[in-house]
C-alpha cells in the first residue's frame, strides 16, 4: 500500500504576504499524484461566516472550493523541468582568481561544481568585494513575482546576510503593473500605496448598483495567478446573470472580453487619453457631468476644461479630433460619453497592458480619475474596481470582497525590506544603465521616486543617486530574481550591461535555467516550493484568507537548497549565522510566524499544525463598511482624500512646484503625443513609417513571464504556442487579417518582429481578435537568445520595448504600446545564418533545453 | 445513470479541465480503468475553441469535448477484444488489461474521443474518472472547473436542465451522455447611424426572418448596435427601420456568425 498523504501548498504569485489559491496535492510514495482545489470547510474550525452578496435577485456566494488557475494545477510539472538546476555550476571561463571573460556572459558553457567548492566562491567574492570596494558594490536583486514563500525566501534572503556584513545595493521594488496610476493618478487622488481606488466592498456596490463596467485594458480571464484565480471570472458570470452590461475597452479581445463583453470597443493602443478627453468634451458640451459634485469634492477644474476646450493648445478635443488618433468612430464615442452620463458605471482593471504600462500612462490614469470624478466618484455604482490583488499589502481598503475578520501577516518572520533606510539602491527599470552606464559619485545616475512601491507619493518628489554618496559603484550581481530580462523593459541593454567589463561577479540562485542565469558566472540550485516546509498568508485569494502550513510534497531534486538554505550556509561561512533568525530551526521559524500571525488568538500551534492551516472567518459586519468612495462622496470634508486638499485636484499644486519645467507631467492631465522623453513612439510620428505598428503586450496569458513557459500542458493549448516549420514553438503574435493580407502573412507564419532596439520573434494567428494597426504579443517569453542583446527567437519582447521609462520624471516601465515591424521571415535561412542559436537541444513539449545547452560536461 | 453536463454560458474558456484530465493522468496508473495517458498530444478532454465575428463584435466559444459515453458506443462495437467495458453508471472505459492494441476504436469513435497510445501498445480515453468516482468524488476535471462550466452528476439530479440540452452530433444516435446547455450556434450584428448627424441611432427596430422560418425583432441599444444570437446557418432576411429615416433591408446568407458592419441610414 503505497503512503498517502495530502498537503497544502498556494498557487498564486503577489508577494510575500499575498498567498492565493491554495490547493490540495495528494502524495503517495512521496509524489505528487494530483492538485485538487481546497476544500473551505474541511479547514474551518470556528463559525467561518461565509459571505453572500445579493444583488438584483441573484446571489454571489462564497466559493466552497478554492478557485486555481491552470498555474495552480500545472506546478507539479515544474518541478521536474529538465531545466531544473540540479547542481551548482560555474561558468567555464570564468575564473575568479584570473579571467572573468564578462563579455562571454551567455555565450559560454557552465561546469558542475562542489557545493563546497561554490561556496568557496561565494564567500570569497563577497569579501573580496567587501575589501575592495565596500558592501555597496554588491547588487542584490531580489524581487518579482516569485513562488510565495516566507521561511525559505527568495526575496530577503541574501539581502539581509549581506546586512549582517555591512549592506548592499538593492534593486528597488518598481510599481511594475501599476504604473499609470502611482506616477499619475496619485497626484489627482491620493490613494497611497500605489494610486488605485478604494476598493471596499466593491463586489456589492457594483452588483447592486453598477448598470455598466467599462473593463478599461481589463483581463479578468489573464491575471488568474494574481490572485482569485478563476473567482473573478465567476463574478462576472454573476453580473451578466443580474444585468449588468460588461463592455470592454481595449485593443483586443483579450481572454475575458472573449467570454464576457457584452461590447467591445477597440481602442489604438495607449491613445486611451484622446478617447477619454473627447467623452470629457462630450459631457463639458452637452452638461453631462455633475458640476456640483466638482465644486464640493475638487479643485482645479477649469485648468483640465481650459484643456478640454483648447485653451492651453488651441486644439478643442473633440470626438472628431479623437476619432483618427484613438480609432473609435466620433458617433461611437459621443453614444459612450451620454450612455455613460446617464447610467452607474464603474470602471474595471487587472493592471498592465497598453493602458497603464506605456509612455505617459500617468496620463491615462489621471483621465480616468477625472472622468470618475466628473460622474460624482463615489455614487453608488460608480467606482473603480478591481479584479486582483484582493487585499493588496494587507489592506481591507484593497480589497472589494467582504472582509476577513482580520488580515494575517508574518512580520515577525520575515525579513526586512526597509528600502526607505538603505543607503544605496537603484531603482529596478533602470538596473542597466546602473550595471552598465558610466556613472561615478561625481556623476551619478539620478531619479526621481521609487525607493519602494507603495512609499508615499512625496516620495516621487526626493532625486535619488547612483552611486550613494562616497560609494563606488556596482561590481557584483547577487539574485535570487533572475529574471531582469523577462520582465522589465529594456531586456537587451539588460544584456549589454550585465556583459560589461565592471562586473567581475554574477551569482544567480535559482530553480531553473532560464533568462538571466544565461548570464551568471556561478549558479547556485534552488528548491521548488514543492520541496519545502513552510508557512504562509493567504490573503488575496478573493474568497477566505488564511495561513496555511505547506508541509513538503517531494524531496529536493539534485542538489538543490532553498534560498534560504543557502544563505544560510552563506552566513555560517562569514560567521554571522547566530545573527541570522538567530541560527534557529526552520520549524522554530515556522512556530514564530504562526505566534505572531494573529491567528494565535484563535487557535493553538499543534491544532494549527494539525489541521495543515487556520481559515479566518469573514467579520460578522463586513457589509456595514461603505463601499468605495463611498463616505468621500457624501461628505468630502468629514472623509477627505489623502492629496494637499483632500480633494481630487485636477490641478497637482505639488506637481507644479516641484516640476514646474515638466512638458510630459505637467500639474494636470493632458493629451501628450510626444515629448522629450518619447519623441517618436506613436503611429502619427516618423518612425511609425519603418516600425508600422503599435505593439499590444499584456500580462501573459499561458505564463507568468518566464515561468511555466516550459509546462507542456500549458504549452500544448491552442494559441498557447504556433509550432513552426521547424517545430519550435514560437510565442504567439496576433495580427488582423487585413494587416496579414498586404504583408503576405499566414496563419501559422513564422514572423520577425523588430524595431531599432534589436528583433524577436513570433508565430502570427491571423485573428479579428485584433484591431488593424495592431499586433499583440505577451511579454514574458523565456529567452532563447540569437544574439545576445540583439536578438531573440522565443518572443521575449521585453527586449525591445523602449528603454526610457513612462516620461522624465516617472520610472514607469514602457512594456506595451510601442512601434513595431513585423514580417515573414524563413526560419530555415535564419537557422543557415545562425546555426549555434538554431541548433541547442530542444524538446517540443518543453522548449529550449537550456540546461543542456550550456552544460559544458554534455558535449 | 452518470452524465457530464457542459453549460457554454458557465464556460471561461480558462482550460482547467483539460490540464486537470492531464493531472490525473499522466504518470498515474488507476487500474482496471486506466494506463497512464501520454504527457502531452492526447486529450481525454479537450477544450475546443470558435472564434465568432468579426471586429467590434467578436467573441470565443469554448467547448469541453471529451468521450460521450455514449449509450450505444461504436467504438466498442468495433473493439476486437472486448475491452469496452459499460459500468452500471453507465461510464464506458477501455480496460487496458484487456486491450490489444488492434486499435481498431480509434477511427471508429464518431466523436474522435479515442487515442492510440503506440507506446503502450492500447487505446485509451476518459474513464470519467471512474476511480474518483468510486470515492464518492467528481472527475477531476469536474472538480476543477471553478464556474459551472463543466457539471457532473446523476441525470435525475440534472433532470430539469437537460430538457433544453443538445447532445454533440445526435443525428447518429448513439445516445451521448454528455449533454450541452446554452450552446450560442451563429450571430448577426451591425450597427445602425445618421452619417449626416454623424451619430448613432437607437431605437430603431430591426427585424431579422429565416426564408421560410420564424422573424425576431430588436431595437438598436444605445450604441446603435443590433445583435441576433443563437442563430442557425441559413438564409434570412434583415430589415432596419427608424423615423425619419429610409429603410434598409439585406439578404443575408448566414454560415459563420457575422457582423455585417454599419448602416449609416438615409435621411427619408
Amino acid at each position: 500500500m503505497a503512503e498517502q498523504k495530502t498537503v497544502v501548498k498556494t498557487t498564486g504569485f503577489v508577494g510575500p504576504n499575498s498567498a492565493s489559491d491554495p490547493v490540495e496535492i495528494d502524495i503517495a510514495d512521496g509524489r505528487p499524484i494530483r492538485s485538487r482545489p481546497l476544500e473551505y470547510a474541511k479547514f474551518a474550525t470556528e463559525d467561518l461566516n461565509p459571505w453572500v452578496i445579493r444583488a438584483r435577485g441573484g446571489e454571489f456566494k462564497a466559493p466552497e472550493k478554492s478557485q486555481p488557475s491552470l498555474f495552480g494545477i500545472a506546478w507539479k510539472q515544474r518541478v521536474d523541468s529538465p531545466n531544473r538546476i540540479l547542481h551548482p555550476m560555474r561558468r567555464v571561463d570564468w575564473d575568479p582568481a584570473g579571467e572573468r571573460n564578462p563579455q562571454n556572459r551567455g555565450k559560454s558553457k557552465y561546469v558542475r561544481i562542489s557545493w563546497d567548492e561554490a561556496m568557496d566562491i561565494l564567500t570569497s567574492e563577497v569579501s573580496r568585494i567587501k575589501d575592495q570596494y565596500g558592501m555597496n558594490s554588491i547588487f542584490v536583486q531580489s524581487d518579482g513575482h516569485h513562488q510565495v514563500k516566507i521561511v525559505h525566501g527568495a526575496r530577503g534572503c541574501e539581502g539581509y546576510a549581506l546586512d549582517l556584513l555591512g549592506g548592499y545595493t538593492l534593486q528597488a521594488r518598481n510599481p511594475d503593473s501599476w504604473e499609470g496610476w502611482y506616477w499619475g493618478a496619485k497626484h489627482m487622488w491620493g490613494q497611497d500605496p500605489v494610486g488605485q481606488g478604494m476598493q471596499t466592498n466593491l463586489f456589492k456596490d457594483v452588483a447592486e448598483n453598477s448598470d455598466d463596467v467599462l473593463f478599461w485594458g481589463c483581463d479578468v480571464n489573464t491575471t488568474t495567478w494574481g490572485g482569485g484565480g478563476q473567482g473573478s471570472s465567476r463574478y462576472c458570470f454573476f453580473l451578466r446573470d443580474i444585468g449588468v452590461r460588461q463592455i470592454y475597452v481595449c485593443p483586443d479581445v483579450n481572454y475575458g472580453a472573449a467570454v464576457h463583453a457584452d461590447k467591445w470597443i477597440p481602442v489604438l493602443p495607449n491613445t486611451d487619453a484622446a478617447l477619454q478627453l473627447a467623452i470629457a468634451h462630450v459631457w463639458m458640451t452637452e452638461g453631462l457631468y455633475d458640476r456640483d459634485y466638482i465644486d464640493t469634492h475638487a479643485v482645479g477644474f477649469d485648468w483640465f476644461e481650459y484643456h478640454v476646450m483648447g485653451g492651453d493648445d488651441g486644439i478643442e478635443k473633440t470626438p472628431a479630433w479623437a476619432e483618427p488618433i484613438c480609432g473609435v468612430p466620433a458617433r461611437r464615442i459621443k453614444a459612450l460619453a451620454r450612455s455613460w452620463a446617464r447610467r452607474n458605471v464603474s470602471i474595471a482593471h487587472c493592471n498592465g497592458g497598453s493602458f497603464i504600462r506605456s509612455t505617459y500612462s500617468h496620463e491615462p490614469a489621471r483621465l480616468e480619475v477625472a472622468l470618475l470624478a466628473m460622474q460624482a466618484l463615489g455614487h453608488p455604482g460608480r467606482n473603480q474596481l478591481k479584479f486582483m490583488e484582493f487585499g493588496l499589502f494587507g489592506l481591507d481598503s484593497q480589497n472589494p470582497l467582504p472582509r476577513p475578520k482580520f488580515t494575517p501577516n508574518m512580520h515577525d518572520i520575515m525579513f526586512p525590506y526597509h528600502a526607505d533606510k538603505r543607503e544605496s539602491f537603484v531603482t529596478e527599470v533602470l538596473v542597466p544603465e546602473a550595471l552598465g552606464g558610466d556613472y561615478t559619485p561625481e556623476n551619478p545616475l539620478t531619479w526621481y521616486g521609487v525607493t519602494c512601491s507603495g512609499m508615499p507619493v512625496a516620495d516621487q518628489f526626493d532625486l535619488k543617486r547612483y552611486p550613494a554618496e562616497g560609494c563606488e559603484r556596482i561590481h557584483m550581481v547577487w539574485t535570487d530574481a533572475p529574471k531582469w530580462v523577462s520582465s522589465w523593459n529594456g531586456g537587451n541593454e539588460f544584456i549589454d550591461a550585465i556583459r560589461s567589463d565592471y562586473i567581475e561577479t554574477v551569482v544567480a540562485q535559482h530553480i531553473w535555467m532560464e533568462d538571466d542565469c544565461l548570464f551568471a558566472d556561478l549558479l547556485l540550485p534552488v528548491n521548488t516550493k514543492f520541496e519545502e516546509r513552510d508557512i504562509v498568508c493567504d490573503t488575496v485569494s478573493g474568497a477566505f484568507s488564511a495561513v496555511w502550513l505547506e508541509e513538503k510534497a517531494t524531496e529536493p531534486r539534485g542538489e538543490s537548497l532553498s534560498d534560504y538554505e543557502i544563505c544560510v550556509e552563506f552566513c555560517r561561512r562569514m560567521g554571522v549565522l547566530d545573527q541570522y533568525r538567530n541560527g534557529e530551526p526552520i520549524d522554530e521559524t515556522i512556530r514564530r510566524g504562526f505566534e505572531g500571525s494573529g491567528c494565535q488568538w484563535f487557535t493553538s500551534f499543534e491544532e494549527f499544525e494539525q489541521n495543515h492551516g487556520y481559515l479566518i472567518p469573514i467579520a460578522k459586519n463586513w457589509e456595514e463598511d461603505a463601499p468605495g468612495f463611498l463616505n468621500f462622496y457624501r461628505d468630502p470634508e468629514a472623509y477627505p482624500l489623502s492629496t494637499p486638499t483632500g480633494k481630487i485636484e485636477f490641478y497637482s499644486q505639488a506637481l507644479a512646484e516641484h516640476f514646474p519645467d515638466d512638458v510630459e507631467r505637467m500639474p494636470y492631465p493632458r493629451w501628450i503625443e510626444k515629448g522629450p522623453w518619447h519623441p517618436d513612439e506613436r503611429l502619427t510620428t516618423p518612425r511609425a513609417e519603418r516600425y508600422p505598428f503599435l505593439m499590444v503586450s499584456n500580462h501573459p496569458h499561458f505564463r507568468l513571464h518566464s515561468q511555466y513557459d516550459d509546462a507542456p500542458w500549458i504549452r500544448e493549448i491552442p494559441g498557447c504556442k504556433v509550432t513552426g516549420p521547424d517545430g519550435y514553438a514560437y510565442e504567439p503574435v496576433w495580427i488582423n487579417p487585413a494587416d496579414a493580407a498586404r504583408l503576405g502573412i499566414g496563419d501559422g507564419d513564422i514572423c520577425r518582429i523588430f524595431n531599432d532596439r534589436g528583433w524577436t520573434m513570433g508565430g502570427a494567428i491571423v485573428t479579428e481578435r485584433i484591431m488593424p494597426q495592431v499586433v499583440l504579443q505577451d511579454h514574458g517569453a523565456r529567452l532563447d537568445p540569437i544574439i545576445p542583446g540583439v536578438a531573440d527567437r522565443a518572443g521575449c519582447n521585453n527586449t525591445i520595448c523602449p528603454k526610457h521609462t513612462a516620461s522624465k520624471n516617472c520610472c514607469g516601465e514602457v512594456t506595451s504600446g510601442y512601434l513595431v515591424g513585423i514580417e515573414k521571415v524563413d526560419v530555415f535561412e535564419l537557422a543557415r545564418q545562425y546555426p549555434e542559436a538554431f541548433s541547442r537541444p530542444y524538446d517540443p513539449e518543453t522548449g529550449t533545453l537550456h540546461l543542456q545547452a550550456m552544460t559544458a560536461d554534455a558535449e | 445513470m452518470k452524465v457530464f453536463v457542459f453549460d457554454a454560458e458557465r464556460c471561461n474558456g480558462c482550460h482547467n479541465c483539460q490540464v486537470a484530465c492531464k493531472d490525473e493522468h499522466v504518470g498515474n496508473a488507476w487500474p482496471p480503468y486506466a494506463a497512464p495517458e501520454p504527457n502531452t498530444g492526447q486529450f481525454w478532454l479537450r477544450v475546443l475553441q470558435r472564434e465568432h465575428g468579426q471586429i467590434p463584435m467578436v467573441k470565443v466559444e469554448y467547448t469541453a469535448w471529451l468521450c460521450m459515453h455514449c449509450e450505444r458506443c461504436v467504438a466498442a462495437e468495433a473493439c476486437g477484444s472486448d475491452a469496452f467495458a459499460r459500468r452500471d453508471d453507465g461510464l464506458v472505459y477501455i480496460d487496458p488489461a484487456r486491450c490489444t492494441g488492434c486499435m481498431d476504436c480509434v477511427p471508429a469513435c464518431p466523436y474522435e474521443a479515442v487515442f492510440a497510445n503506440e507506446e503502450a501498445g492500447i487505446a485509451q480515453k476518459c474513464t470519467g474518472c471512474a476511480h474518483l468516482v468510486d470515492e464518492g468524488r467528481l472527475p477531476h476535471c469536474v472538480d476543477l472547473c471553478a464556474t459551472g462550466g463543466l457539471r457532473f452528476g446523476d441525470a435525475e439530479d440534472f433532470a430539469c436542465e437537460l430538457a433544453d440540452a443538445e447532445v454533440m452530433r445526435g443525428e447518429l444516435g448513439t445516445g451521448p451522455r454528455v449533454y450541452y446547455r446554452n450552446l450560442p450556434h451563429l450571430f448577426l450584428g451591425g450597427e445602425v447611424w445618421d452619417p449626416q448627424a454623424d451619430e448613432v441611432i437607437e431605437g430603431a427596430r430591426v427585424t431579422l426572418a429565416a426564408v421560410g422560418g420564424v422573424e425576431a425583432a430588436q431595437e438598436t441599444d444605445d450604441f446603435g448596435d443590433f445583435k441576433f444570437e443563437r442563430l442557425d446557418p441559413g438564409e434570412y432576411r434583415l430589415a432596419i427601420e427608424a423615423p425619419g429615416f429610409k429603410p434598409v433591408a439585406r439578404d443575408v446568407v448566414l454560415e459563420e456568425s457575422t457582423y455585417l458592419g454599419d448602416f449609416p441610414l438615409e435621411r427619408a
